[in-house]
């Protein structure tokens, strides 16, 4: 069975920052001790694997939070 | 990328470490972004040996570990525009399988996993008289690099 979009995507969260899913909503940059810049650069990297895209630098930059990279996935037609 | 070597004076050029901390001697081979092999010779005159241990001399695990590392760096650095730039270590997991004594050569080969805006994965091993001495798994970051792509406050 195919895996849900949003299921995917809160995978990526929860193995990069190793929190729970309760948890993802209120996740920002910062906000935990695991999402700092290493931990940025990591979550990018699984995210770019996990659904097969290359974001560009600004959206890195703007991807400051869990529900904002909701957004910012929209832009490569990923509809979470 | 093509295939290079780097002697004593060359490395220093792609290593910011020195005397006593530079723990490489020779870059043997070096493919920017992908591996970086070459050896550190350990005699009697290293600094440490008379401290670790009076009577029973051998290389401090965090030496070999950052022999690892700072080959690791090369393959990095040598990429087109990070030569001399500075890097941090971030993670390293390490196994420490025999005791390096004077008088050996440590052989150290080492791959770059992934290499990503800054951030670098890869492996390490290093070798004395064909068996491993020790192994690592590190992630290293050229710091002027990762700060380019995080989020602004």
């Amino acid at each position: 069975m195919k895996e849900k979009l949003i299921d995917k995507y809160n995978k990526v969260f929860i193995k990069s920052f190793k929190v729970k899913k309760e948890n993802l909503k209120k996740l920002k940059y910062e906000s935990i001790q695991q999402w700092d810049s290493v931990g940025h650069m990591s979550m990018i990297g699984m995210l770019e694997d996990a659904f097969n895209i290359t974001l560009e630098m600004d959206d890195i930059i703007d991807f400051s939070s869990y529900e904002y990279g909701k957004k910012i996935l929209k832009k490569y037609k990923i509809k979470i | 990328m093509k295939k290079k070597s780097l002697n004593s004076l060359e490395l220093l050029a792609y290593q910011p470490n020195r005397y006593p901390f530079l723990m490489i001697d020779f870059v043997t081979e070096v493919i920017p972004g992908k591996m970086a092999n070459g050896y550190k010779n350990f005699t009697n005159n290293e600094w440490f040996f008379p401290i670790h241990f009076p009577g029973h001399p051998n290389v401090p695990g965090a030496l070999q570990l950052e022999a690892l590392a700072q080959m690791l760096t090369v393959a990095i650095t040598t990429l087109p525009g990070n030569k001399g730039k500075a890097t941090h270590a971030i993670s390293h997991t390490v196994r420490f399988r025999r005791e390096i004594l004077p008088g050996e050569k440590l052989e150290i080969e080492t791959k770059v996993l992934s290499w990503k805006r800054g951030l670098c994965k890869g492996l390490g091993k290093g070798i004395v008289n064909g068996e491993i001495a020790c192994e690592a798994e590190m992630v290293i970051t050229i710091p002027e690099i990762l700060d380019q792509f995080i989020p602004k406050k």
